[in-house]
C-alpha cells in the first residue's frame, strides 16, 4: 500500500494505491495525517490504484471527511472502483462523500 | 512364596550337609585304613631296622668272639709247653690280656692237683686290667674253688671247641659282671691239665647294645643261649642273669610276652605285639649265630607310631581344614544362590510387570484389522513391533463426523520412559482429536501440554492428519516427523512437508499445517524411523530407497505392510532390532467422492497476518470458480470477521490461534472461523444506521455490518470453549 500526498492549487491531494486492509490502517492513517490537519482545504482522496478497502480504510476516511466538516473543507473521493463502489452503497458512504469520476 | 523360597535353601542347606558328612566319613574311612596300612608299613620297616641292628651287633660279637677265641686259641700251644712249669704261665696270661684290648682278664687255671709239689691243689694264675695297668693273681684259693665255677666246668664238657660262659659276677677274679670263655688244655701227654681263659666284661656290651640306633624308648637285651640275661640297654643290673622266664613270671601272665620268651629259648625270631603293665610293646628278636646268644629290642608301640600318629592327626587336620573351607563355600554358595533368586525373583516380577504394561500399551492401540469392516471408502493396517518389552513409538486413527483422525509418533528414547511418555502422548490425541478439527491445532494444543508437563528432555516426532472421508481431502500437520509417502496410480511421492520442531520441545511452536487430495485408490503410508533405519549385521541401514522400491499402490494395505515387514526382515536377518519399527498405511478408496472442496488457513492473533488470508480467499475463490468481484466482497467480509477475532478475542499480548476452514459446494460456500478466545459473539452487535449526517456517524461498527450484508447467513456458536462463527454465501 503506497500513500502519496500531492499540494497544489490549495488542493490537498492523496494518491492511494494498493489494498487499504487492516493490516495496513496503522499506517494509512499515519500518513493521511496532512489532510486531517489541513481540513480547511479542498482534499482529493485519489483511489484511482486503490484496489481494496476494508472497514479500517472506511474509518479513515471517515474521519477525514469529519475533520473537513468540522473545518469547512471539502473532501472528494476520485476514481473509485465498482467493488469499492458497492462497499460505498452498502455503507451509506455514497451519501456521505463527494464521488468524482475523471 | 516365601515359605517355598525357605524350603528350597533349606533344602540345599541340607544337601549341603550331606554332602559335607558324608565326605568327613569316607575322609575318616581312608584316613583309618591309611593309618592302618601305615602302621603295618612302619612295623614292618621296624622289624626290619630290629633285625639289621641285632645283625650288626651280632657281627660286632661275632668279631669280639672270633678276637677273644683266637686270642685264647692262640695260647693253647703255650700254655700246654708250659703246664710242667706253673710259675711261667703268668707269663701267658698277661700276654694275653696285653695284645687282645678287649679282653678284660686271662687265667690259666690247672686241674686239681695237677701238679700238687710245684702249685697245690689248686693253682690258677690270672692277669686282668685295672686301668692303664695289668695286675696279677693267683685265683685258686679255698674260698674261690674255681673248679665249682660254670667257666671252669664248661670247658671240660665242650672240650676243644670251647665254652662261653653265661654272665656272671666274678668276686674272686674280675670283680665285675663278665662273660668267659674257656678252653680246656692237655699236657704233651694227652692228660687234661688246665683251662685257659679269656674275660670279657659285659659293660662293654652293654656300651655295645647302647650305641644301637633304635627308638630311644627301646629296651634292647642280650640274652644267653639258656635264656639268661647277659646285659641291657639301658642297664637294668638287677636283672642280670635271670632267667627270661623269670621275667615273664614276675610279670602279668601275658601268654604274648611268655611266647616270646619261649621262642628266645628256643633260638627263634620274629616278633610280637605284647601287652606289659598297660603299655603296649613290640618285641623284635633274633638269635645270633656263632654265640648261641639271642637279642630282643622291645619298643612301646607309642613310639613306633607316634610319628605316623602325628602325621595321621596332621593330615586329617588338614583335610578337615579343607572340609570346614568346603562347608564355608558350600554355605556361602548357598547364600549367593538365595540373593540371586531374590535378584531372579525380582527381575522375573519386573518383567512380568514389563509384560503386563506392554499389553496395556498395545491395548491402546487399534490393532483389530479391518478396523472399520462396515465401510468401503477406506483400507488400514498398522503394525508396531516394540525392540523392547514396552516401546516408545505410537499410532492411532478413528472416524470423527466422517472424517479420518490419524497419527504417528515417536518418542525420543527407549524403554519404559519412552513408553510412559508414549502412553500419554497417545492419550493427549485422542483428546484432543477429539474436539478439534484442524491438525495444527492438535498439534499445537499437544505440544503446548506435552511443553508444560515438562517430559525430562524428551521429546515426540509427530505426524497428525485428519482426512475428510468425503472428499479426499487431507490436512495435515507434521512435528519433526518423518515424511509420509503418498501412493498413487502415477507414483509414490513423499509427501511435501514443513518439518517443524518435534512436540514437547518448545512452548507456544507456530506449527504449519498444510493439505492435499487423495485421489480414489491412493493412499498414504507412514512410518517410523525403525524401518529406513533398521540395520543388518553389518550395520547397513534399510534406507528409504529399499523402502519406496517396496512400495506398491496396488497392494491392499495388510498385503503392503506385510510385504514391508518380510524385507526388512531378511535384510536384517539375525541382527538384533534396535529400535521400534511402526507402520501406518491409509488407503483411500472412495471412487464418488462428493463434490466438496475444502481449504484451510491458521492464522496467529497478529494483524500482519491478514494479507495470508487476502490470499487464501483468492484461493478459494479460485477453486469456487469465482468473480473476482465477489471473491473481493468475500475478502472482505472474512477481513472483518477474522480482524474482529485478532484483535479481541485473545488477552493483549498473548499467542492465539484463529481457525478458517472454507468449504465450497456446487451451490454455496461456507466459512467457518474458530478460536479458543473469550465468548464474543458478534452477531448480538447493534445494526449501523447508515442515513445519518456524517457529523453524528460513529467511526466504528461497521465490520461486522459488512459482514452481515455480504453473507446471506452468520451464526455464531459457543461450543467447547470456542467461538464458532459460521458465514455462508448462496452461490446461485
Amino acid at each position: 500500500m503506497e500513500v502519496k500526498i500531492i499540494e497544489k492549487d490549495n488542493v490537498l491531494t492523496a494518491v492511494l494505491n494498493g489494498r487499504l486492509d487492516t493490516a495496513v490502517s496503522p499506517e494509512v492513517s499515519a500518513a493521511l495525517q496532512p489532510l486531517v490537519d489541513q481540513a480547511d482545504k479542498t482534499l482529493v482522496l485519489d483511489c484511482k490504484e486503490l484496489s481494496y478497502i476494508s472497514s479500517s480504510g472506511l474509518r479513515i476516511f471517515l474521519t477525514v471527511r469529519k475533520a473537513a466538516a468540522a473545518k469547512g473543507g471539502k473532501v472528494i473521493v476520485k476514481d473509485i472502483n465498482s467493488e469499492i463502489r458497492q462497499v460505498f452503497m452498502m455503507t451509506g458512504f455514497l451519501n456521505l462523500f463527494e464521488i468524482q469520476e475523471s | 512364596m516365601r515359605s517355598i523360597k525357605n524350603n528350597h535353601n533349606l533344602v540345599a542347606a541340607l544337601q549341603g550337609a550331606a554332602v559335607v558328612l558324608t565326605a568327613v566319613g569316607l575322609l575318616f574311612l581312608t584316613s583309618m585304613l591309611q593309618y592302618s596300612r601305615m602302621r603295618e608299613m612302619v612295623t614292618r620297616s621296624s622289624y626290619r631296622r630290629a633285625q639289621d641292628n641285632i645283625d650288626r651287633v651280632e657281627q660286632d660279637f661275632v668279631r669280639v668272639v672270633e678276637l677273644v677265641e683266637s686270642a685264647v686259641r692262640n695260647n693253647i700251644w703255650s700254655a700246654r709247653a708250659l703246664v710242667p712249669v706253673p710259675d711261667s704261665l703268668w707269663s701267658i696270661t698277661r700276654g694275653v690280656v696285653l695284645d687282645n684290648p678287649i679282653v678284660y682278664g686271662s687265667a690259666i687255671a690247672l686241674v686239681e692237683n695237677y701238679n700238687p709239689s710245684k702249685s697245690g691243689r689248686l693253682f690258677a694264675p690270672y692277669a686282668y686290667r685295672d686301668g692303664d695297668t695289668i695286675r696279677s693273681a693267683q685265683l685258686g684259693t679255698e674260698e674261690y674253688n674255681y673248679l665249682e665255677h660254670e667257666w671252669f666246668k664248661g670247658a671240660l664238657e665242650a672240650g676243644d671247641a670251647g665254652y662261653w660262659s653265661e654272665p656272671y659276677y666274678d668276686e674272686g677274679g674280675g670283680n665285675r659282671l663278665m662273660i668267659t670263655y674257656s678252653v680246656p688244655v692237655r699236657d704233651h701227654t694227652g692228660k687234661l691239665a688246665a683251662v685257659i681263659t679269656a674275660d670279657v666284661a659285659m659293660n662293654w656290651v652293654s656300651d655295645r647294645l647302647a650305641s644301637v640306633d633304635d627308638y630311644p624308648g627301646a629296651l634292647k637285651m642280650l640274652i644267653s643261649q639258656s635264656g639268661n640275661i647277659m646285659a641291657t640297654s639301658p642297664p637294668y643290673e638287677s636283672m642280670y642273669r635271670k632267667s627270661i622266664l623269670d621275667l615273664s613270671r614276675d610279670m602279668d601272665k601275658a601268654s604274648a610276652f611268655d611266647a616270646v620268651n619261649q621262642d628266645i629259648l628256643a633260638g627263634k625270631e620274629g616278633s610280637r605285639r605284647v601287652h606289659i603293665q598297660g603299655e603296649d610293646y613290640y618285641i623284635f628278636y633274633d638269635r645270633m649265630n656263632k654265640t648261641g646268644w639271642s637279642m630282643s629290642i622291645s619298643i612301646p608301640e607309642d613310639e613306633i607310631f607316634s610319628e605316623i600318629r602325628h602325621l595321621n592327626r596332621r593330615m586329617l587336620g588338614l583335610e578337615l581344614l579343607g572340609l570346614m573351607l568346603l562347608l564355608v563355600i558350600l554355605l556361602y554358595t548357598i547364600f549367593n544362590q538365595r540373593k540371586l533368586l531374590a535378584v531372579q525373583e525380582k527381575k522375573g516380577r519386573i518383567e512380568s510387570e514389563l509384560h503386563v504394561a506392554s499389553g496395556i500399551q498395545e491395548s491402546m492401540l487399534p490393532k483389530t484389522f479391518p478396523p472399520f469392516p462396515s465401510r468401503h471408502d477406506v483400507d488400514i493396517y498398522a503394525t508396531l513391533v516394540s525392540a523392547k518389552e514396552v516401546g516408545g513409538d505410537l499410532y492411532d486413527f478413528f472416524i470423527r463426523d466422517e472424517r479420518l483422525y490419524f497419527c504417528i509418533g515417536d518418542v525420543s528414547g527407549k524403554g519404559v520412559p519412552a513408553s510412559l511418555v508414549m502412553s500419554v502422548t497417545r492419550s493427549l490425541f485422542r483428546t484432543v482429536a477429539g474436539h478439534e478439527k484442524s491438525p495444527v491445532r492438535i498439534v499445537a494444543n499437544m505440544n503446548q501440554n506435552l511443553v508444560e508437563m515438562n517430559i525430562n528432555d524428551m521429546f515426540v516426532t509427530f505426524f497428525c492428519g485428519v482426512l475428510d472421508l468425503a472428499s479426499g481431502h487431507l490436512r495435515y500437520c507434521n512435528a519433526g516427523h518423518n515424511a509420509p509417502v503418498i501412493l498413487s496410480a502415477d507414483a509414490s511421492v513423499v509427501l511435501p512437508v514443513v518439518p517443524n520442531l518435534p512436540l514437547g520441545v518448545m512452548p507456544s511452536m507456530s506449527f504449519t499445517e498444510q493439505e492435499t487430495d487423495l485421489a480414489c485408490g491412493s493412499g498414504i503410508f507412514l512410518y517410523t524411523d525403525g524401518l529406513n533405519e533398521a540395520e543388518d549385521q553389518s550395520n547397513n541401514q534399510f534406507g528409504t530407497e529399499r523402502m519406496m522400491h517396496e512400495l506398491d499402490h496396488s497392494l491392499s494395505a495388510n498385503q503392503q505392510i506385510e510385504r514391508l515387514e518380510g524385507a526388512v526382515r531378511s535384510f536384517v536377518g539375525t541382527a538384533p532390532q534396535s529400535d521400534d519399527l511402526t507402520m501406518l498405511y491409509i488407503r483411500y478408496l472412495n471412487d464418488s467422492p462428493m463434490e466438496k472442496k475444502e481449504r484451510h488457513l491458521i492464522l496467529h492473533n497478529d494483524i500482519q497476518q491478514i494479507p495470508q488470508l487476502a490470499d487464501f480467499v483468492e484461493t478459494v475463490g479460485q477453486l469456487a470458480g469465482l468473480s473476482s468481484s465477489l471473491t473481493l466482497s468475500l475478502n472482505l467480509a472474512l477481513e472483518e470477521a477474522v480482524t474482529n477475532v485478532i484483535l479481541y478475542a485473545y488477552p493483549e499480548g498473548s499467542d492465539g490461534l484463529v481457525d478458517i476452514e472454507a468449504i465450497i459446494h456446487k451451490d454455496h460456500l461456507k466459512f467457518i472461523i474458530s478460536d479458543s478466545g473469550k465468548a464474543f459473539d458478534p452477531t448480538a452487535a447493534p445494526e449501523v444506521d447508515i442515513t445519518l449526517d456524517v457529523e453524528d456517524r460513529p467511526i466504528g461498527g461497521l465490520g461486522i455490518f459488512l459482514v452481515r450484508n455480504i453473507m446471506d447467513s452468520v451464526q455464531y456458536e459457543r461450543v467447547d470453549g470456542k467461538n464458532i462463527l459460521t458465514m455462508s454465501k448462496n452461490l446461485q
